[in-house]
């Protein structure tokens, strides 16, 4: 069983505070050591607790006072730029963390939207799994299908421009979905897949407002994905009432 | 050698040398520095107890980690013991804020967990239907034939979601249509689905 998460708050039982505070202090200590030896750096730290009047030093009381040299001789502005106490050092972790959370969240919003893609390729009932899709999920579907559209459009100018390679034998067609009938033409050591491509912001409610008016926003300084359809249009197939 | 691998305790490394390449030192200087001063003030909150740490960078830069403050430390250590009766009263008015941060931060760290092993998961299913449909392969493997099938597939379920979202379709979620109400009128009426 993996280790019980500690809950972080002061031990009240006297027995486990000293005994907590003995093996942390030693693996806190060093953990300095192993940072200055791996680094080459200068490092020091004191630790005052009720159980020694004295206090705990590393690396030694000589070696915290040549670092305390060493650190007041710095000026001021140098020495206070990366200084921390505990509140201001736990309110960076929360903003690392909260960043952290929000990315993979998006990671994890377009892996959803990646399966819900494929699954609705598949799947015979056209219209019909799409009803329940939320408008936002049906946005999201419509700017990555306009993802992956553009990178086979690259794909296939990239393959017409080699005509060397023989083309892989085309899959036998399957009865039921739209799609042939799985086959191993793709050998299965996949590697890390690019449909999730990275996105900045996946809840692109923009995709169907673009849709709809592109003139709209044509002065809209967004990045160039927020104008669908305007990049790739050289496939003579490609026509529909937006294209000029 | 730079790392000895100790076999009996599996992945730990025994530093024993400078690390040679820069890069490699700086990152593992940034991470072990925050992670080291992430143990230092776990240690002050468990334990009540006050630190003070110093750490000069690679760059020559200096960090430092504090607690209640990496002065009033610095002056205990340095200087006599008078100065004892200042710093209790500022350890306790800190107290309280530490807490609601520290059980904040607990909170987050653990939905990034989760999320984490959400994405496993979807990875892993992933993985799953790539082995199955050889459409779900990376677009850089497929054929030209493929890739034709594939496009198709994909322009015809776009023609879907339109006809979907122009029908009014999809479970409404208010927030999206309040804003965009007016934009599902076609200006032209023009026949979108060719």
């Amino acid at each position: 069983m993996t280790r019980k998460k500690v809950k972080l708050a002061y031990i009240t039982n006297d027995s486990a505070r000293k005994s907590t505070f003995k093996k942390r202090k030693r693996g806190l200590l060093k953990k300095v050591s192993e940072l200055s030896t791996l680094c080459g750096i200068e490092a020091c730290a004191i630790i005052y607790s009720p159980y020694d009047s004295e206090p705990q030093v590393w690396p030694s009381p000589l070696g915290v006072q040549r670092v305390l040299a060493r650190f007041k001789e710095m000026p001021e502005l140098e020495q206070s730029k990366k200084m921390v106490n505990q509140e201001s050092f736990l309110r960076q972790r929360i903003a690392k963390a909260n960043e952290q959370l929000k990315k993979q969240r998006k990671d994890n919003r377009e892996k959803e939207m990646t399966q819900v893609m494929f699954h609705s390729l598949m799947s015979t009932a056209t219209g019909k799994g799409l009803q329940n899709l939320s408008i936002m999920d049906l946005n999201d579907l419509g700017w990555l299908i306009d993802q992956n559209l553009k990178e086979i459009y690259i794909r296939v100018d990239k393959l017409n421009k080699e005509p060397l390679n023989p083309p892989p034998p085309p899959p036998p067609t399957d009865d039921h979905g739209l799609m042939p009938r799985t086959s191993s033409s793709v050998d299965n050591h996949v590697q890390p897949d690019h449909h999730q491509m990275n996105m900045e912001t996946m809840h692109r409610q923009r995709w169907f407002m673009d849709l709809m008016n592109p003139q709209e926003h044509m002065g809209f300084v967004g990045d160039e994905m927020m104008l669908p359809f305007a990049d790739y249009n050289h496939n003579a197939l490609w026509s529909t009432a937006f294209f000029p | 050698m730079v790392m000895k691998k100790n076999p009996s305790t599996g992945r730990k490394k025994t530093a024993t040398t400078k690390i040679q390449t820069k890069s490699h030192l700086q990152v593992t200087f940034s991470k072990r520095r925050s992670g080291i001063f992430n143990k230092a003030s776990e240690l002050c909150t468990l334990c009540g107890v006050e630190v003070a740490m110093i750490v000069f960078s690679p760059g020559n830069k200096v960090f430092s980690f504090g607690h209640p403050k990496v002065e009033t430390i610095l002056d205990r250590f340095l200087s006599a013991p008078g100065s004892k009766k200042h710093q209790l009263l500022e350890a306790h008015r800190s107290i309280y804020n530490i807490h609601e941060l520290n059980v904040h931060l607990t909170e987050i760290l653990n939905q990034v967990e989760a999320e984490k092993k959400h994405g496993d998961l979807l990875e892993e299913m992933r993985r799953l239907n790539q082995r199955e449909h050889w459409w779900e392969a990376p677009i850089r493997e497929l054929g030209l034939h493929e890739l034709e099938q594939l496009r198709a597939s994909m322009e015809e379920l776009k023609k879907n979601i339109i006809a979907v979202i122009l029908n009014g379709g999809g479970k409404v979620d208010d927030e999206f249509l309040e804003s965009k109400a007016a934009a599902f009128i076609i200006p032209n009426g023009h026949n979108l689905l060719y």
